[in-house]
């Protein structure tokens, strides 16, 4: 099967054939519908995370069953379903106590070192990038990576909730848990904060203040429910922001990865706020938050995958959209083919797309 | 009256005659009996934060009312009360919201600018410190800076309550509200430490790890409910919390479930971001100086670790503090060890000593 394959970083990645197993007890074999192309791949290809190589890479997808291993039961061939990073065993600490994001135990979810792997080329292994690899035609997954959806759901816009509506919404409704009536602040108005954006509005917030560099970003915010946008390039969003509310927001939340952003999340709260940093900051970097502050019980919180549950909120998530009450359709700027990844990349960085969805035929 | 005057950082306070104004419609007038030395005065004497001079600091006391101003109806003469330092309007969004310890309204609270003061030396102004004041003879409060209390608890133990007990145990119960089973971790056996080791024995922890650089203070730990104790003098305290907390876990995934700062230092605030699991709760209590900023690791943000500030223990005093009376008597907080020493007004300043030295949990000042 093609995949786009990640062999370092700063390099491009490059669309070769390779080889991929059948599926054993636990697992299933998927057909690649859509796959998202989302900001922390490029983490990764930029080198600002470290992942071995080679790999493939994409986390973001939604696709249709082809076949299932001999123990899997959720699942049968043709079942339209979305993948999701948060790959979860079902039985160590936090899966058992609500929070399977977490999984301490994810090597139950994987082949054990030595056995075949599920990807490679020419008989050597390429490495599956959070246990899913979605820049290819098929996936080989567990079956706890998968959660069943409706059939009248659009595969492209069920890709996105794979990781980023789901990411930003659920660091909204999960992590943070605004309630009605609560003042918010979304730093960063790409796929993830667009999603936080909506999260918010879907919660009830009185006030939704989206912080960004690029004036198109800010005027799609507001199309998804900002009520308020700061323009950072030219003014202090802290100040801009503590105008707006009389001294600061409830919520404030972090979709970029960086430093800055952290600080100015924690700085632009009320007392008692809590800020929520959903962004992968560089490995290495300190967030360095004003001590004095805690004294008026602010708070920094980081956010993992929305903290989803994710066979519960997706379906959540796809009828809020079939409902129209969370906006998907306006979230994809462009589709292309696998062919296309390293462009999309480009227009990420350059800040010209919330995002690309990449069809497979 | 007798008052102990701060006229300026590094300087000892000042013994002096100052004078004390009437209670006016919602004030009241009370009897100081005995005021904790509390670390967050040190903090001002030493110039951390600043505070406009001349001002009578103190903010941990019980004492008995001796005039009601017209319109207070909650106290009479003879009762006895805890002071606060969270005196709360009522009426603020933070008052209604059950944050009473946040209220942002406090001006409503004391005299206006211009009134005359509640406190006076020679006809000028002596400034009220956290609108209490409560190192001198008397105290002029607004009637939300105080809580009636039975008169069969002890007035030097009420005392502790007022500030270092309410805030150590409440940042436990209110702010971080641990489950039973946690695994704790406290940074600093000073006053606010111990109420914090309290706190969680009494939310039932099954692990408390007490940390301090004095071996004496780890064993007033050990005897008010922590499991465990590190030497930090000559421990890495992160490693050994993560080795008795989830022994056999990588340092990315090991740790507490939550952890107390109850010094005021960076460096231990962002020891008690590092040692906590992931999902797990740092609760900053002490007074970190201006100016200073506290560094995280960005990447521990993505395993859904939290730092939080807590002001006060996130009380709503006039309910956690007779919580805390029962409890005392009950026999399930300790208060009577927590007292090191007590004293006079005039060794205020041998307390500050003592407690920079680590000699004392607390000591408090007796009034006739």
């Amino acid at each position: 099967m093609k995949a786009a394959v990640f062999h370092g970083p700063g390099q491009p990645l490059s669309i070769e054939e390779i080889q991929i197993d059948e599926p054993r007890e636990h697992e299933v074999l998927v057909r690649t519908v859509a796959t998202g192309v989302c900001h922390s791949d490029l983490h990764f290809v930029e080198g600002l995370w470290p992942h071995p190589t080679p790999a493939v890479l994409g986390h973001e997808a939604a696709g249709i069953v082809e076949r299932v291993g001999s123990e899997v039961t959720y699942l049968k061939a043709g079942d339209h379903v979305i993948s999701c990073p948060s790959v979860f065993c079902g039985r160590c600490k936090e899966c058992i106590t609500g929070h399977p994001y977490r999984c301490n135990n994810r090597p139950a979810i994987r082949r054990a070192k030595g056995d075949k792997p599920r990807l490679s080329k020419n008989g050597a292994m390429i490495r599956q990038f959070s246990d899913l690899s979605t820049y290819a035609e098929k996936m080989l997954l567990h079956e706890n990576a998968l959660v069943k959806i409706r059939d009248d759901m659009p595969l492209d816009r069920a890709a996105l909730i794979g990781c980023g509506v789901t990411t930003g919404v659920g660091a909204a409704l999960n992590t943070a848990r605004i309630e009605p009536g609560s003042t918010v602040a979304v730093f960063g108005a790409g796929g993830i904060g667009l999603s936080a954006i909506q999260g918010a509005r879907i919660a009830g917030a009185a006030m939704i203040i989206a912080v960004d560099m690029f004036e198109h970003k800010l005027a799609t915010a507001k199309r998804f429910g900002a009520t308020h946008t700061v323009d950072a390039s030219s003014s202090d969003p802290v100040k801009a922001i503590q105008d707006l509310t009389d001294g600061g927001v409830d919520y404030s939340f972090e979709a970029i990865g960086l430093k800055k952003a952290a600080e100015q999340c924690f700085d632009a709260l009320a007392p008692g706020g809590t800020a929520t940093v959903i962004g992968m900051i560089p490995v290495g970097q300190k967030v360095e938050i004003d001590g004095p502050k805690l004294l008026t019980e602010r708070r920094i919180q980081g956010s993992l995958m929305g903290s989803n549950r994710f066979r519960i909120d997706m379906p959540r998530y796809i009828d809020f959209y079939l409902q129209g009450r969370l906006n998907l359709d306006d979230m994809i700027s462009r589709r292309g083919k696998l062919e296309d990844v390293n462009e999309a990349f480009r227009a990420m960085k350059a800040g010209e797309v919330s995002r690309t969805v990449l069809m497979f035929d | 009256m007798k008052a102990a005057v701060f006229y300026g950082p590094k300087q000892p306070l000042v013994i002096e005659d100052v004078e004390i104004d009437q209670p006016r419609d919602r004030e009241v007038l009370v009897r100081t009996v005995a005021s904790g030395v509390c670390h967050s005065d040190l903090h001002f004497v030493d110039g951390y934060y600043t505070f406009p001079v001349p001002a009578v600091l103190g903010h941990e006391a019980a004492g008995i009312v001796e005039e009601v101003g017209k319109a207070v109806d909650y106290l009479k003469p003879g009762d006895h009360v805890i002071a606060c330092l969270s005196v709360f309007c009522g009426y603020c969004d933070d008052c209604m919201s059950g944050h009473l310890n946040r209220c942002t309204n406090r001006a409503a609270t004391q005299r206006r600018k211009g009134d005359k003061p509640r406190l006076s030396i020679k006809g000028q102004l002596m400034r009220q410190f956290a609108d209490l004041s409560t190192y001198a003879e008397k105290m002029l409060v607004h009637e939300n800076a105080l809580v009636k209390i039975g008169n069969d608890m002890p007035l030097d133990r009420a005392a502790l309550i007022g500030c270092g007990v309410t805030t150590g145990v409440g940042a436990v119960l209110n702010t971080a509200r641990i489950e039973p089973g946690s695994t704790v971790a406290v940074f600093g056996c000073g006053g606010v430490g111990l109420a914090a080791i309290q706190g969680a024995r009494i939310a039932g922890a099954r692990m408390i790890i007490a940390v301090d650089q004095f071996e004496s203070k780890l064993a007033l730990a050990k005897r008010l409910g922590a499991t465990h104790t590190i030497d930090a003098s000559h421990t890495d305290a992160v490693k050994a919390i993560r080795e008795l907390a989830s022994p056999g876990q990588s340092s990315d995934r090991g740790g507490v479930d939550y952890a107390f700062e109850a010094v005021g230092l960076k460096k231990l605030a962002e020891e008690s971001f590092e040692c906590i699991k992931p999902g797990g709760t740092a609760t900053i209590i002490g007074m970190i100086p201006v100016g200073q900023k506290v560094e995280l690791d960005g990447t521990k943000f993505l395993t859904e670790r939290k730092i939080q500030g807590t002001n006060m223990g996130s009380n709503r005093f006039r309910v956690d503090m007779l919580r805390y009376i029962d409890f005392y008597q009950q026999g399930r907080l300790n208060l009577d060890d927590m007292i090191t020493r007590r004293g006079k007004l005039e060794d205020v300043n041998e307390a500050f000593r003592a407690m920079k030295a680590g000699e004392v949990a607390r000591t408090v000042l007796m009034f006739d």
